[in-house]
């Protein structure tokens, strides 16, 4: 498990985290989300160790997480980073060398997730004469090849074509399924809902949500109450709790504390009750609402 | 240590089969062959071909004056023959009637002296012999052995070729060091421009890398070095030259290893720190300066060396950090130097990049993540 743990960093007098905390399960996707600038990579950059909190800390499996720990994490940075000059299938066995797999081991890794992502045919080609999409599947290969025990991955799907992407979320779920936590921030919040297990926003250097998908859309004071009473007398909502909106029979009511049995029960007592549910909100909406 | 190995490894197998370095050895490794060719280009011939007419002495004379120069000698039955042949060039010079030397404009040098000494001999052999001597015992008498030259001050008989070798020298170190330590700042901005620094070092320790790469890029400035000293050294065995070579060749071939060492680390690892202040790589130059600076000065000095080996110039130089790896070894080609001097060279050059070693490698160590703006040395060197 990986725990993050009140992270604090300023650069000169700018403050880029504020306290973050969040915690990734093994065999847990988990989704980080934030505006641009939120500290989503100043994050993830202190937990691979390429930069250093100014205070809090960060753990796996209980104590804190050291060198040798983060060489069996799986890596990819914001600004992708190849050699250009070197071939793909070189390039990503030299990695998986550096992370102590045996030269054969390497090899044989190496040729099977190029296969997997589609580039054993570009496989003795330089990485510079590849497209973009592509630079970024090796990259992925880069970080996956020594089948790591941690996945942290900035932005893993910025750039890529439905297919790609599809192919790369096939192994990020292989990799969950494994037993590894994973860890991605995204834009795409779509995609963060349909893959993610839990989920966390990041706003400002602070942490302003943080859970499965169906705990933030089902949080306190966030859902929307629809209510649809056929035949009911006018004004039966009269001193019911929450702001309501009203469209003929359907109700909508926002801001309602507890379980909004009250309303239920008067509307029962108003008339036929056709509709009585929370609208979850979609991801997207939580978020707008969470980083406003 | 597996990390150090793997990175140098990679250097050793990328770098070596880029463009730029194979050229570097190629057109080092002529440049040197053409060198040590060239005392032979500007020699003259050391074989000569000799028109006689009616002389029978002068032959064996000249055979056994002529020592290492091959003198062939043809007959011919009249001037008219010989003075043709020698227009034609067929023959150097024509010798007539033991009387008359015959050359196309003036004698060759070399030849000149030769034919001289082989006529003087022949006909003081001759003269005697018509005195009534027995000629063998004139022969046996005129058997003597030549002057020894002993050197009672500096020995200046190897005086041009070692200066020669000292060139050769200035040339070769200067050439490979800023060649590899530009290298190793290519290769540190390049992982850190592109952020490749950050993938590595959450799988190595950053003087892995460090390490890693100084190792991989100076086996590849040592092999160039050992091309560039077999391709000398065989030309100038092939062109018969070796024979004027000084001697302890072998203690002038160490003596150039060593400090190309101890040069190729101190600037290697000084590159390797400047070039992780900077981003890109338009930046290199800039931020090399100072190091560009340190070279040409050792270049300068070290240059200067080879023709005035003794001044004080060179010798305050040859001590001093790192200007010693660069002066130090041409003077101990171009001359003797006393062993104090150059076990003291050696002590503060060594002392100088252990020291570099580790100011650099922490330099480097702080500032190679800091991507961005450059990064103030004040800023990592406390």
């Amino acid at each position: 498990m990986i725990e993050i743990d009140d992270l604090h960093k300023r650069y000169g007098d700018k403050t880029a985290l504020a306290g973050v905390s969040f915690s990734v399960k093994p065999g847990e996707m988990f989704g980080f989300v934030g505006a641009n600038g939120a500290g989503k990579t100043t994050t993830m950059r202190i937990l691979m160790g390429v930069l250093t909190a100014d205070s809090g800390q960060v753990r796996w499996n209980g104590g804190p997480l050291a060198f040798a720990d983060r060489r069996r994490f799986g890596y990819m940075p914001e600004e992708r980073g190849l050699y250009q000059k070197m071939k793909v299938a070189e390039q990503v066995e030299y990695f998986g060398r550096l992370n102590g797999l045996a030269p054969a081991a390497a090899r044989k890794a190496t040729a099977d997730l190029l296969e997997r992502l589609s580039l054993t045919d570009r496989a003795g080609d330089e990485v510079g004469a590849l497209s973009l999409g592509n630079q970024q599947r090796v990259q992925l290969a880069v970080a996956l090849v020594h089948e790591p025990e941690a996945l942290v991955l900035d932005e893993p799907f910025s750039g890529l074509d439905p297919i790609a992407v599809d192919a790369l979320a096939e192994v990020l779920v292989e990799r969950r399924r494994a037993g590894a936590p994973v860890l991605f921030s995204s834009h795409q919040l779509d995609l963060v809902e349909r893959l993610c297990d839990a989920v966390g926003i990041i706003s400002a250097g602070r942490m302003v949500a943080s859970g499965t998908v169906g705990e933030l859309r089902a949080g306190e004071g966030r859902g929307v109450l629809r209510v649809v009473v056929r035949e009911a007398a006018p004004g039966w909502t009269a001193g019911l709790p929450g702001d309501l909106a009203a469209n003929g029979d359907e109700v909508l009511f926002t801001g309602v504390d507890g379980d909004g049995q009250e309303i239920l029960r008067a509307a029962t007592a108003a008339g036929r009750v056709e509709h009585f549910g929370w609208e979850r909100p979609s991801l997207t909406e939580i978020f707008r609402e969470a980083v406003a | 240590m597996n990390g150090l190995w793997l990175v140098a490894r990679r250097e050793i197998v990328t770098r070596g089969r880029t463009k730029g370095f194979i050229a570097g050895l190629v057109v080092s490794a002529v440049l040197v062959g053409a060198f040590a060719f060239l005392p032979k280009v500007f020699d003259g011939p050391d074989s000569y071909a000799v028109g006689v007419v009616g002389s029978s002495a002068l032959q064996p004379a000249l055979t056994s004056t002529a020592g290492e120069t091959e003198v062939t000698t043809r007959p011919f039955a009249d001037e008219a023959a010989a003075r043709k042949a020698v227009l034609d060039g067929d023959v150097d010079a024509a010798v007539v009637d033991d009387r008359r030397v015959l050359a196309d404009g003036e004698v060759d040098r070399e030849l000149g002296a030769l034919l001289e000494s082989a006529h003087r001999t022949a006909q003081t052999q001759k003269q005697l012999a018509d005195a009534g001597l027995d000629p063998a015992k004139v022969g046996q008498a005129m058997q003597v052995a030549p002057l020894e030259q002993v050197s009672v001050g500096a020995d200046t008989r190897y005086a041009a070729a070692r200066t020669g070798i000292a060139t050769i020298v200035v040339f070769v170190l200067f050439f490979l060091i800023f060649q590899s330590a530009m290298f190793v700042a290519m290769g540190v901005v390049e992982e850190k421009g592109s952020r490749i620094v950050e993938i590595l070092l959450t799988s190595i320790r950053p003087w892995q890398l460090l390490g890693g790469k100084v190792l991989g890029l100076g086996v590849l400035a040592l092999a160039n070095l050992v091309v560039i000293m077999v391709v000398g050294l065989g030309a100038a065995a092939a062109t018969g030259f070796a024979v004027d070579l000084p001697p302890g060749m072998a203690g002038i071939v160490l003596g150039t290893l060593f400090w190309f060492l101890l040069g190729y680390a101190f600037f290697s690892v000084l590159a390797a720190a400047l070039s992780s202040l900077v981003s890109r790589q338009e930046e290199v130059s800039s931020v090399l300066t100072p190091l560009q600076m340190l070279v040409m000065v050792s270049y300068f000095v070290a240059f200067f060396a080879t023709m005035e080996p003794g001044t004080a110039l060179a010798r305050v130089m040859s001590l001093i950090p790192p200007f010693s790896s660069m002066v130090m070894p041409v003077r101990m080609a171009g001359g003797e130097v006393p062993l104090w001097e150059i076990g003291v060279a050696a002590a503060l050059m060594l002392v100088a990049t252990a020291g570099m070693l580790a100011v650099g490698a922490r330099i480097y160590e702080r500032a190679v993540l800091r991507t961005g703006a450059r990064v103030k040395l004040t800023e990592v060197v406390r």
